[in-house]
Formats: structure tokens, C-alpha cells, sequence
């Protein structure tokens, strides 16, 4: 308590001599606060409830001030179109994915959070492969992602969740750095037939800024067979200054949700239609590719 | 028992593998519900029932046919399956494979008399990986090349019931795919009531069990209801490894590594405990069942959820809900008073027992 005013104290004071904040209070009560609530968490002991999935809501809402931070202070994130998700009801988000670590999930997730005014929590799909290693598997269960199976994507609209999947998957996130902004194959329009079956319409979400985070100069795949990962990247920080080198780069991100294809016009057995699903699919990508564009000439520099 | 309680079908009924709690428990659940009840295993019964009749008989040797003829059975209930016992996997094999193989085998032919089998097998038929869906179907489980342990034993023995039933269409196949049970005699229950617990570093998985008393009961309705199929049987709801932990009053430790499960499982025989392989990957990844079709077709559903599973053990009250081990002599004195009964019920007069011991 005494530390914290005192360096309130010092903080007016420098306020005071250079005209300008120099140390935020607001900010930093921010920390304090995500530092107090860990400890009020852990005070729970077993008695708190997780769903089906092994979602703790509770404990992914204590995280929320330091994603906040990354997401206004960092990233200085931008967000348009946010009207575009419905308050209530099942959605699935489609989104771009890049920039090796999933942190365009973690900014999607907090733009909702944080922009929104029926703040709701977004449950992305993940690679199974995410999914069996230690530390990210627990914690991105335990923030309520879960696998990306069509069989959980189904479960998790039916209980009117908002869900957010990638379908360019790690081959989104695993594109060298000169081919940045250019989409892959949408997987194969999966999750255009999952969302038909459960009738959600899809919103799709363009992302930028994520691809600079962690510019992937390499790929040392020898590495990455070894470790069983499906790529294993180089990047001018990674992993030449060790744990430094997970510091993702402070570019300047934009997110814009475009309004909704409703696929839900169709009936469940028009997901049968390859035709149809490629063509939803390919409609998709067609959007979320524009918006790319449109974004990347709303931006002025890559770190401004 | 009221006459009004026994049903018309199943009416004889054989329980392979009846010497251990559960086994125990269906059979004196049973016991009210058929007319004439038999059991069979290697070992002693860990409990004597007075209306069930018992006889030493290995599942491993072809003994089953000749039982089931002689007795009449119509209705085998297949308990003879182990799915906790660490490091002898041969004789698990033998059991689970080779057994349920002899009992298929006296359960075919025109001659038999069987028309409805229960086999039970487990949960750890659909192994645990990280990209299996979050919810295990009974569709989930098919054949896997890579599939190693219990898990190829499982496979293979459903694999066995589900030609059998094919082969036989006089005979109604139920196969109940059993939650993982944390009673006090589990490896799973011993593991977490550990005070310590040693957890693979950095992953949480979800838990879904099952209580003894449901077990049971799915194994009962398994018998007198028939219904054909593939059943998963496990509680609702999950609890996080750790809450489980928790829950018991312990503390987990994550320090075993989290690649290289046999290192894990020599750090843990290090506490006492030898995990089973299968049980290593489900700590690990977590394995949770859909029971959907069960409720649907059985109506109803496990009375224990998930949490419900884990207060009660960590209230210890899983021992007093299965019948402890009688003493030897009660057990004798058992089977006396069943004679003798059999006896009275033949024409005979108890006298006459008397001299001839």
C-alpha cells in the first residue's frame, strides 16, 4: 500500500515537472489489479465450477487486464464492424491466422470483451496439436478453446456459443514472413457445412498487424520434426535471445468483423453440397482477403 | 423376496468374473431380480449372497460352454474383464482377450442356451489423445493400428462381441463401456488421495468418473433390460485434475515430465502407485465420454455426477456402500445355509445333510 503511494507521489511529481504522464496510474492499477485478483483466485481452492469443456469463465475474465493492455497499449488495436456480431445467439467467427503464436485469437477474443456492448466470451477451435503440449494445452482449455473438431464445433454452437475458428489452421500461422497477408487454402470448407448443420450465421473477421509480431525469417524444420511441431520458426529475436525472443514486435493492429453470410438461410442438408460449401467458403475468404486489403491502406506504417 | 419382484426373462443368469466389489454389488442387486443366479471366477467371492450359486471356473479355460449348457443359463453377464492392473499385461491380455474369447465361444451354437450377453468393458477403449474430440462418442472407438495395452485388448475384445453378434442373432449383445471408478481399491482412487500428488507438468486435464453404485446399476439394467449395442456409461460433468486434487485435500506437484509417459510412470512407483499405461494418458490429456445414447435408450442416466463421485470418495463413504470382504467363516457359514436350502427345496430333510457331513 505505501509503495503504491508512494509511487502515485512520484508520479504526480513528474507530471508536474514534464508537462506530460510520465508513470499512468490507471495502467498500473491495472497489474495491481490482475495481480490481486490471481490471488483471490487461487484462495478458491477446488470449489469453483468449470463447464463441459473444462471453460473456467471466472479465471479467463482475471486476464482480461493484461490482454487490455496489450490490446489499447501494445497492439493500439483498432476495431471496426463490431455492431456485426449479434449480442446473443450462436455465430462463428472465421478469421485470418498469422504470426505464430495464436495472439490474433487472444486480440479477437478481447475486442469483443472490450468494444462490445453485450461483452461475451469467444471460444475458438485449436489445433490438436496445441492441444497435447504442456502448459498451452491447459491454459487454452482453461480460457475455454477447445479442439478443432467438427464434433466440438457442432456442441459448442448447439449451446448458442460464439466460436471463432482458423481455417487456414498452422498453415496460417506458419507462413514465411515475405508471404504475409496472403491467405491459404481454407482447409477444405469445413467450417462452412458445420455451420449449415447448426444453422449460425458467419461473420467474417479480418486481422492485421499480427503477421509482424513475429516475422519468420525461417523455418528449421529439423528442429521442428524433433519436438514433433509442424514448423519450428526463426525470426530476427527467436531463438537467438532465448525467452526475449518470445516478445512478439509492437506492430499496429486493425480488426474488422464484416457483416454476416447467412448460412443459416439453408437448410441442414445443404451442407451435403460441395458445391455450395465451396462456394459460402470461397465467398468467405473473398472478404476476409478485401478486408485485409482495405485495412492495410487504412494503416499508416507498420508501427504507427 | 416377493415373487412379484422376479421378472420372466433374464430368469438364469451367469456372472463371469464375480470376485471383486463390483461384481459383488450386481450380483446382490440381481440377486432380488432373477429367479436363479450363478457366479464364476478364479478367486473366492468377496462376498457371500445366499441366492447366488458359486463355482470356481476360469474364463481363460473353455469351461464357460459346458457351465452354461448344464445350468441353462440364459443370460451371461461378462464381468471377467480387468482393466486396473499395471504392469502384467500378459495376464490382462489372457483375461480380457483369450477369456472373452472362451465365453463367446460357449455362448455360440445352435445348442446354447444364452440369449442375452453383457459385457463389460471400459472407457479406456478410446485411449486418450490430444485430438480426439472433447466428447467420446461410441463411434469414436474403431480400429487403430497404433493402438498399444489395454486399449488393443479392449478394441479387440468388442471386436470379438460385435462378430459375435453378428454370427449369432438369437443372442442380444449389450456392451457397457465403463467410466473410470475412483474407489478406494483403484489405482486412479489411490493415486488421488495421495497427499502429494505428482502431476504431469503442464497439463490440467478434464476427469469424468464414475461411482461403484452406478456401475452396478448399469450393469443390472444392462441385464435385465437387453437393450443391443454399444452403451458409454459414465458420470455428468467433469472436474479439472487439479480440483480433483483439490477436493481430496492434497496438493498437486507438477513434476513429472510431461514427455516420455514411461519416465512418469517409474518417477510414480516411486509413491506406491503403479499407474497403468492407459491411465498416464488420460491424466495426461483427459478422456470424457458422451452418454447421450444411454440416457436415451436406457432412460436413465448415472444418479452421481462427476463432483458428487469425488465428494464422496473424499468422504470415504465408497466403503461402506460396498459390502466389505466377510470373514472366512461367514462364508462358509453361507454357503451352508444355501445347501441346505437347496436341499429343503428338493424334498430332502435338513437332517439328512446333517449326517452326511
Amino acid at each position: 500500500m505505501y509503495a503504491i503511494q508512494g509511487i502515485s507521489g512520484l508520479s504526480s511529481r513528474l507530471r508536474e515537472i514534464t508537462g506530460r504522464e510520465v508513470i499512468d496510474m490507471n495502467r498500473l492499477m491495472e497489474v495491481i489489479q490482475f495481480l490481486y485478483q490471481q490471488r483471490e483466485l487461487a484462495k478458491r481452492g477446488p470449489d469453483y465450477a468449470v463447464d463441459d469443456f473444462g471453460f473456467d469463465a471466472q479465471w479467463t475474465e482475471s486476464f482480461l487486464p493484461l490482454f487490455n493492455l496489450m490490446y489499447r497499449d501494445y497492439w493500439r488495436v483498432e476495431t471496426t464492424g463490431i455492431e456485426n456480431v449479434p449480442a446473443a445467439g450462436r455465430a462463428l467467427l472465421v478469421s485470418n491466422h498469422a504470426g505464430v503464436l495464436p495472439w490474433d485469437g487472444t486480440m479477437i477474443k478481447t475486442a469483443i470483451f472490450a468494444e462490445h456492448p453485450h461483452p461475451r466470451h469467444v471460444r475458438a477451435l485449436v489445433a490438436s496439436l496445441f492441444m497435447g503440449m504442456p502448459m498451452l494445452s491447459w491454459f487454452l482449455r482453461r480460457t475455454g478453446q477447445t479442439v478443432g473438431h467438427p464434433d466440438d464445433t457442432r456442441r459448442l454452437l448447439e449451446r448458442d456459443e460464439l466460436v471463432l475458428v482458423f481455417p487456414e489452421g498452422v498453415k496460417g500461422t506458419g507462413k514465411p514472413f515475405k508471404d504475409r497477408y496472403r491467405l491459404r487454402r481454407f482447409g477444405r470448407g469445413g467450417f462452412v457445412s458445420t455451420a449449415i448443420r447448426a444453422g449460425a450465421p458467419i461473420i467474417p473477421v479480418s486481422v492485421i498487424g499480427s503477421e509482424e509480431i513475429y516475422p519468420m525469417i525461417g523455418d528449421a524444420s529439423p528442429v521442428a520434426r524433433m519436438f514433433g511441431l509442424p514448423y519450428f520458426p526463426v525470426t530476427p529475436t527467436w531463438p537467438w535471445l532465448g525467452m526475449f525472443g518470445m516478445i512478439p514486435l509492437p506492430s499496429k493492429w486493425r480488426i474488422q468483423f464484416h457483416p454476416a453470410v447467412h448460412t443459416e438461410s439453408h437448410p441442414p442438408k445443404a451442407a451435403d453440397d460441395q458445391n455450395l460449401v465451396m462456394t459460402l467458403s470461397d465467398e468467405v475468404r473473398n472478404t476476409i482477403q478485401k478486408g485485409i486489403y482495405d485495412n492495410l491502406k487504412l494503416r499508416r506504417g507498420v508501427f504507427v | 423376496m416377493s415373487p412379484a419382484l422376479v421378472r420372466s426373462f433374464p430368469r438364469r443368469v451367469l456372472i463371469t468374473g464375480v470376485s471383486n466389489p463390483l461384481g459383488a454389488e450386481v450380483a446382490r442387486r440381481l440377486s432380488t431380480q432373477v429367479p436363479a443366479l450363478f457366479g464364476c471366477d478364479v478367486a473366492d467371492p468377496v462376498s457371500a449372497i445366499e441366492e447366488m450359486d458359486f463355482v470356481h471356473a476360469d474364463t481363460r479355460q473353455s469351461v464357460i460352454g459346458k457351465l452354461v449348457r448344464q445350468l441353462h443359463i440364459d443370460t451371461v453377464v461378462h464381468m471377467a474383464v480387468t482393466v486396473d492392473s499395471a504392469g502384467e499385461h500378459r495376464a490382462e491380455h489372457e483375461t480380457n482377450v483369450i477369456g472373452t474369447m472362451n465365453v463367446l465361444a460357449g455362448c455360440a451354437g445352435p445348442s446354447s442356451p444364452v440369449k442375452r450377453l453383457v459385457v463389460k468393458s471400459s472407457q479406456a477403449v478410446y485411449g486418450a489423445k490430444p485430438a480426439d474430440p472433447s466428447f467420446l462418442t461410441e463411434e469414436v472407438a474403431g480400429p487403430d493400428r497404433q493402438a498399444y495395452g489395454l486399449k488393443r485388448d479392449l478394441l479387440e475384445m468388442e471386436q470379438l462381441a460385435q462378430e459375435f453378434s453378428l454370427r449369432t442373432p438369437g443372442c442380444r449383445v449389450t456392451v457397457l463401456r465403463l467410466g473410470f471408478r475412483v474407489s478406494e481399491g483403484t489405482t486412479l482412487g489411490r493415486y488421488l488421495s495421495l497427499p502429494l500428488v505428482p502431476t504431469f507438468a503442464g497439463f490440467d486435464p478434464r476427469l469424468q468418473l464414475l461411482h461403484e453404485d452406478d456401475a452396478a446399476e448399469a450393469i443390472v439394467r444392462g441385464a435385465l433390460d437387453g437393450h443391443e449395442g454399444v452403451f458409454n456409461v459414465a458420470a455428468d460433468g467433469i472436474v479439472l485434475l487439479s480440483q480433483a486434487i483439490g477436493i481430496m485435500g492434497g496438493t498437486p506437484v507438477p513434476i513429472l515430465p510431461p514427455y516420455g509417459r514411461w519416465l512418469g510412470r517409474m518417477a510414480l512407483r516411486a509413491t506406491g502407485i503403479d499407474l497403468p499405461g492407459h491411465l498416464a494418458d488420460v491424466l495426461t490429456y483427459g478422456s470424457v465420454a458422451d452418454c447421450s445414447r444411454l440416457a436415451s435408450t436406457y432412460g436413465w442416466k448415472p444418479a452421481f455426477n462427476t463432483r458428487a463421485v469425488m465428494d464422496s470418495l473424499a468422504r470415504g463413504k465408497d466403503v461402506e456402500l460396498i459390502e466389505a470382504p466377510s470373514p472366512p467363516q461367514e462364508y462358509e457359514l453361507q454357503v451352508y445355509l444355501q445347501r441346505r436350502r437347496r436341499l429343503a427345496k428338493n424334498g430332502h430333510a435338513p437332517a439328512s445333510l446333517m449326517a452326511q457331513r
